[in-house]
């Protein structure tokens, strides 16, 4: 367990799956150098079967004894889906677009299809994900190198690309599937929560770019930070597949709002709701019951008092009400490193790059 | 610096009656430098047998490699060496019948390769380091080739220009062909590395060129079989190998079974004797003498004794994870080592493994600093109960495929 530790929390009744946070940080971390099939930063369509495919039933996590289980790396093509691009050049000969391989997958191909029959009971929502920075990654369990490690200023969970040699045993204990082989270096990588800017006092890149300001970011021992009220003061925020037991860091207001469903002649039933809620039941546990109700009641409290401190939290008019970062803390630490420039904070991204004796390696048995 | 190639010419693996356990290496007065697969100089070497046994010590997280891996037998790899006065090489020959290259841009294709390990400290040759990739104070240097053509390191050059996809490079024609030119040099085509090593989870990678060693692999498609050479100096910073006898062990991957660190065949400890020089009897000795012993009481005290927490293959007395699964610790493990962990078993506790994993089941305590076997010493035991368990213990391991 790290000293302290960053969370993000995501409103998905605000979530309008515009993709914009996936941009951030493709543009950002992974449209280059082997990276290109991966998204660090996903969205998808639930219910569907996600990115990658169907990762909810590829293995990894803690069974309820807390021993790691095994699992599935996904196939390229198959699971997470080739990156392809369109003869562009030829359109002006008047050719008809063509994708340069013929694929049969990639992430988003079942957006917007969700569940139920159109127009009675269709449904779906959008789900944001990234790397959890869990608290017991199964990532980090998994790995034999020890090349994956907890930060310890702030619980980010990062690829030590030194040490790591490509073995993939994380992506087999991830739950979530979020941890990425990247063929072109053989070593694996993941979403580093942005920190290079978050020790700028900058939020990761896609809270930054959310058009619909559904990410809050900060630490969760902050009692200031939105996340610290939205997760343990409120506890309107929950982690996604905390069954998995990696204690995850990225938690979830539960979509509580959706439209009614219809009647066989297409008439509101009043008071019915889309979303079943055995299916955030199953996404976001047994806590997701009491949640939807503390919601329910504090619209029903802002409609007669005007009033309500979770949904004031929840709007979000300024980027200052959703972040809550300390470039300070970080100065602190980076002066602490002796001989080191302010960043990167993270010696171990320095350490081992010439090494001549056994590194960074400690008698406990890592770096958590 | 050598290329993965392919080759229908080259002599397979030819049979003799000369094996031996124990390693000889000729000596000769030619460089070994850049020694190839095919040179004469080979002729000229005695051949031994070498046993690589599947690594079932502990097991890995991926669920469809290990379905591949659960059968698993064992092989021989034979083994030739070679050295001058200040070089030393070795060729080892295995079969392996799937040509396994890692592929290009895919998530889920690995490579064949093999690695020799050499042990820092092999004075007393009862205590050697533990083969897994060493313990504390018992260091161990590994070289490593793997079947990975074109790699690009991560972090090392700063040339994020090379690093953009080729369609965003705003380069067309010769300029395009330049940028795709520069890419490629920016590679490493031959995956070899050199690591140091004391322990599971410490293995570090030495970048700084401090090793002068090459390592080749070349691959008969007509016997299905490898071919590997390894040349250094007999002499480094990291280890001196300028000694009557020494320790190599050797292991082998098969990327066509997914194989990959934890999934591969290794063998244990094996003496190696530099031709000419006197002495080193105790090493050879120790790595290569039958131990004595009454089998079948080894198996009955070790049923009494050991098996409430370590598996194997035949005696499944309790549950997984409880203690290192013992199915193959015969081929991997030499009679020393085995009596000093049934004696000591704090002498070496490899770190890492197993904390976060399995934490129910943790194989060592951290006490003062100090990693703590969770296995009681045995050392109550009396010696032929003792003897008969080693050569017990000795005796588990898999059958050749």
């Amino acid at each position: 367990m790290s000293k302290r530790q960053l969370a993000m929390v995501m409103d998905l009744n605000k979530c309008i799956g515009c993709q914009t946070c996936t941009v951030a940080c493709k543009t950002q971390w992974t449209n280059r150098n082997g990276r290109e099939y991966m998204y660090w930063n996903n969205v998808e369509t639930y219910p569907g079967s996600g990115y990658p495919k169907n990762w909810m039933e590829l293995g990894g996590g803690f069974d309820a004894a807390g021993d790691l289980q095994e699992g599935v790396i996904p196939n390229l093509e198959a699971d997470y889906g080739v990156p392809w691009d369109y003869n562009y050049e030829s359109l002006a000969n008047g050719e008809v677009m063509t994708p340069d391989t013929d694929p049969t997958w990639g992430p988003n191909w079942d957006e917007d299809e969700g569940a139920g029959a159109f127009p009675q009971d269709n449904y779906f929502f959008y789900i944001p994900r990234i790397c959890n920075h869990c608290t017991n990654p199964g990532c980090l369990s998994a790995c034999p190198r020890d090349a994956i490690f907890k930060r310890d200023q702030d619980g980010v969970v990062l690829v030590d690309l030194d040490r790591c040699q490509g073995y993939r045993y994380c992506i087999a204990g991830c739950p979530y599937k979020k941890i990425y082989f990247n063929p072109k270096i053989s070593k694996s990588e993941k979403c580093i929560l942005c920190f290079p800017r978050v020790e700028q006092g900058l939020p990761p890149a896609c809270a930054q770019q959310c058009v619909g300001r559904i990410r809050f970011v900060g630490f969760l021992d902050d009692q200031e930070s939105q996340v610290h009220k939205l997760v343990h003061k409120y506890k309107v925020a929950l982690p996604l597949r905390e069954d998995y037991g990696t204690q995850p860091n990225i938690y979830y207001i539960p979509p509580t709002e959706a439209p009614p469903k219809f009647d066989a002649e297409g008439r509101i039933i009043e008071g019915s709701n889309r979303i079943p809620v055995e299916e955030l039941e199953k996404l976001f546990g047994p806590e997701v019951h009491r949640v939807i109700k503390t919601i329910k009641g504090e619209i029903e409290k802002r409609k007669e008092t005007g009033k309500s401190e979770i949904l004031d939290l929840l709007i979000a008019y300024q980027h200052s009400e959703m972040f809550r970062l300390d470039n300070n803390y970080y100065q602190e630490i980076a002066k602490g490193n002796v001989g080191q420039a302010v960043h990167p904070v993270d010696e171990r991204y320095v350490k081992g790059a010439h090494t001549k004796a056994i590194s960074h390696f400690s008698v406990g048995g890592g770096h958590h | 610096m050598k290329k993965i190639l392919l080759s229908g010419v080259v002599a397979g693996l030819t049979a003799s009656s000369l094996w031996s356990a124990n390693i000889v290496a000729t000596k000769v007065h030619h460089s070994l430098e850049n020694i190839s697969e095919v040179s004469p100089l080979w002729k000229e070497a005695d051949t031994a047998e070498v046993g690589l046994y599947p690594q079932t010590t502990v097991k890995m997280f991926d669920k469809k490699a290990n379905e591949m891996n659960a059968e698993n037998g064992s092989k021989m790899a034979k083994v030739q060496a070679l050295y001058n006065d200040s070089e030393i090489a070795f060729l080892v020959r295995w079969r392996d019948n799937t040509l396994s290259i890692q592929k290009g841009y895919r998530s889920d294709s690995y490579g064949d390769g093999f690695a020799v390990q050499f042990a820092k400290d092999f004075s007393n040759p009862e205590t050697l380091p533990y083969i897994g990739m060493g313990s504390e104070g018992r260091e161990v240097l590994v070289h490593l080739q793997k079947a990975a053509p074109n790699t690009f390191e991560p972090n090392g050059h700063g040339n994020v220009a090379l690093q953009v996809g080729r369609k965003n490079t705003n380069a067309f024609n010769e300029e395009l062909a330049q940028f795709d030119a520069d890419v490629k040099k920016a590679g490493v085509v031959d995956y070899e590395r050199t690591f140091v090593s004391a322990g599971f989870r410490s293995m570090t990678e030495i970048k700084d060129g401090s090793v002068n060693s090459d390592m080749n692999m070349v691959y008969n498609i007509k016997r299905n079989c490898w071919k590997g050479t390894l040349n250094r100096p007999l002499k480094d910073e990291y280890v001196n190998l300028d000694a009557p006898a020494i320790p190599v062990a050797f292991a082998v991957w098969d990327g066509g079974k997914n194989n990959r660190d934890g999934l591969k065949l290794l063998s244990g400890w094996n003496s190696v004797t530099l031709a000419g020089k006197d002495g080193g009897d105790a090493l050879v000795s120790a790595l290569n003498d039958a131990p004595e012993g009454d089998v079948v009481n080894g198996k009955a005290q070790y049923e009494m004794n050991c098996a409430a927490c370590h598996l194997t293959k035949d005696i499944q007395m309790t549950m997984p994870n409880m203690a290192p699964e013992l199915s193959n610790i015969g081929g991997y493990a030499s009679a020393g080592y085995i009596r000093e962990s049934i004696v000591d078993p704090d002498a070496v506790v490899v770190p890492g493994y197993n904390r976060n994993a399995h934490p129910n089941t943790p194989w060592y305590n951290v006490v003062d600093g100090k990693r703590t076997s969770t296995m009681p010493s045995f050392s109550w035991l009396d010696e032929k109960s003792l003897t008969d368990i080693v050569a017990y213990v000795k005796t588990l391991k898999a059958e050749e495929e």
